[in-house]
């Protein structure tokens, strides 16, 4: 074990440890989010400008009628699932190294969550109106139409949106007490309101672990049934290429690939500004980077199996959409094979690479990149080569589109350090939960972490 | 149910464990004894749990609810705004079940935390319970509801002779 084991670090040193991000700003945080909020307001001016002079100004037209916007929907969508899912699955299943990871995973589906959950409302043409969407008595005779996919959607990115705000600050509330005790002045006050009066008493920890497990269990066929349905938003049209069986499974493996390669480079990013190397080890990244390896096999499982059976089949129309990609969309597919597949598999599978931050932050951004041009392939092609070959045309976004999208970009990183800055982002109390259990054990002539847990939460213990 | 709460501070969950032996011993029943930690403890590392967890039931109930309101809502709108498609039924199966699927899961959800801060005890603002903010440096709290007078002065003994540190009667709730 190295010598710099988190056990041997008292419960205080360890609370300032692990929230280092609450410290108060610096200049250079000012400056950081200086920047990213100029990027959103020019991107907000971009927005407003596109609603005031017409959808016009996007590169979009007939027959490409859904572009970046949809493709950076999809893409945002599926990076939320890296954190709630992941989180549950591995409260779940009790995976001991969790607990450092939880808190900035689940932080990450809420804000992509929020951003992706833009972009249909960005898209739609005619904002202003976004409001007819929602089902209420109205003097328009207008109702939402439930038979549409879209109207899925709107549905299950609100429940899952729901639930993981939900789920995020449930987890945090012990934190948040613990942060309370610690606390003076004005944060004082406000993690006394936020933590509800949650003091650690005996009965209130069962009861939380009991609430977390149903949490972790609920939230599971929601963040698959969320982007089963994005996927559907395809599926569901018959359009070459899009109408599909294999959509909906694919769409929710192409969403956990990319999700977790966003929480590798989310933690890269906490670890190195906010120093956690003690918390954040090489353990939690070499764990990651084998589920990231697998996702990469399964993901080419499921992108070989779409295209085989096309091939097979020869079907004119989708055999055409297929055609384009190594045509005038041969740079957008190469960079998808290469970025998913061809260069993180083999990568992944070296030990050396999952242990190196560097090697695995570089495979992860390269899934992020590729999993991108993926959302681009599945909706702009298809649109691109449907149907009559006279109306076949291409689509390059404008720079409007693109500033929207920097725009996108800079929100969530504001979102997020904003919410690193007033909250835990490490689960304190799971960590302080995992040192309880874990001691330092002599077998010949090493030492071993060694867990003591009950069976199962809340049993056990002395009879 | 007591009018105070005898508190005892321990520097560990060992040393916290002897403090709950100790007032079991005196006795006093396991429903009135409780321990206040920064990180959840095993049950019957110190205290145990004597109340059953009855919330999941309020799941299954928000569930039901949330189905049913997912059902009222796709129904109502094939029935109040028809749409008429040549050869297709007015009442369509499938996207029904997707949308009363996720409302029913957004009600299980919503049921859960409802409950779960409703079981936990929090929002309890107003009460003036025990803590002790000292806890965070990985102390164990032990606390015991009793009766004021002798109950009391015993219980402080057993924990003082169990080790406590700042052992007190607070006026108050556990």
């Amino acid at each position: 074990m190295s010598g710099d084991h988190l056990a041997r670090t008292d419960a205080t040193a360890l609370f300032h440890e692990l929230t280092r991000s609450n410290l108060p700003a610096t200049r250079r945080w000012y400056l950081v989010v200086g920047l990213l909020a100029l990027v959103v307001l020019w991107g907000l001016g971009c927005f407003v400008y596109m609603m005031k002079a017409g959808m016009g100004v996007t590169g979009l037209n007939r027959p490409v009628m859904w572009g970046v916007f949809i493709a950076t929907f999809v893409f945002w969508i599926g990076l939320s699932h890296s954190g709630t899912l992941i989180s549950a699955i591995l409260r779940l299943t009790n995976a001991t190294w969790r607990a450092p990871i939880l808190r900035g995973a689940e932080a990450m589906t809420a804000f992509t969550l929020m951003v992706g959950g833009l972009f249909p409302l960005i898209h739609i043409g005619r904002n202003w109106r976004f409001y007819y969407m929602i089902p209420y008595p109205n003097s328009r005779e207008l109702w939402p139409n439930l038979r549409s996919p879209l109207m899925w959607d709107a549905v299950a990115i609100n429940t899952y949106l729901l639930g993981s705000l939900t789920f995020l600050y449930f987890g945090m509330i012990p934190d948040l007490a613990i942060a309370r005790d610690h606390a003076t002045g004005w944060r004082k006050r406000f993690y006394t309101v936020l933590a509800l009066g949650f003091r650690g008493t005996h009965n209130e920890w069962r009861r939380y672990h009991v609430a977390s497990t149903i949490f972790a269990i609920l939230i599971i066929p929601v963040a698959v049934s969320v982007h089963s349905i994005v996927g559907w938003d395809f599926a569901m049209a018959k359009v070459p290429g899009w109408h599909s069986t294999i959509f909906a499974p694919y769409f929710v493996t192409g969403a956990i690939f990319s999700g977790i390669a966003g929480v590798v480079l989310v933690m890269a990013a906490l670890r190195k500004a906010f120093r956690l190397e003690k918390t954040l080890t090489t353990v939690q990244f070499e764990n990651l980077g084998k589920l990231l390896c697998m996702m990469s096999l399964l993901w080419g499982y499921f992108y070989f199996a779409e295209f085989l059976t096309v091939w097979y089949n020869r079907n004119p129309e989708e055999w055409e959409v297929f055609r384009s990609y190594g045509g005038h969309y041969l740079p957008l597919w190469l960079s998808m094979f290469v970025c998913n597949f061809a260069i993180p598999f083999p990568m992944l599978c070296m030990r050396r690479v999952r242990r190196s931050i560097p090697a695995l932050c570089t495979a992860s951004f390269l899934v992020v990149v590729g999993m991108y041009a993926e959302r681009i392939l599945i909706v702009v092609p298809s649109l691109a080569r449907r149907n009559d070959p006279f109306i076949w045309n291409n689509y390059f976004p404008t720079w409007v589109e693109l500033s929207i999208l920097a725009s996108a970009v800079a929100m969530f990183l504001l979102l997020y350090i904003v919410f690193a800055k007033l909250f835990p982002i490490v689960a304190v109390s799971d960590v302080q939960e995992r040192l309880f259990q874990a001691t330092d054990r002599a077998v010949g002539g090493t030492t071993v972490e060694s867990l003591a847990r009950p069976e199962a939460h809340g049993e056990g213990g002395r009879g | 149910m007591s009018d105070g709460v005898v508190v005892g501070l321990f520097e560990s969950v060992e040393k916290a464990a002897l403090g709950g032996d100790a007032l079991r011993a005196l006795p006093l029943p396991e429903e009135r004894i409780t321990s206040i930690s920064s990180f959840p403890l095993p049950d019957g590392a110190v205290s145990r749990d004597t109340r059953p967890i009855r919330f999941p039931r309020v799941t299954l109930l928000g569930w039901f609810l949330g189905a049913l309101a997912g059902l009222a809502l796709a129904l109502a709108t094939y029935l109040l705004y028809p749409l008429i498609t040549g050869g297709k039924t007015i009442i369509s199966v499938p996207p029904t079940l997707i949308v009363t699927y996720e409302v029913a899961m957004l009600g299980a959800l919503i049921g859960t935390v409802a409950a779960g801060f409703r079981e936990m005890g929090l929002f309890r603002f107003r009460r003036k319970l025990v803590h002790d903010p000292r806890i965070q440096e990985g102390k164990i709290l032990v606390c015991a509801a009793v009766a004021p007078g002798d109950q009391a002065r015993r219980a402080i003994d057993a924990l003082s002779a169990a080790g406590g540190i700042d052992v007190r009667f607070e006026e108050g709730e556990v």
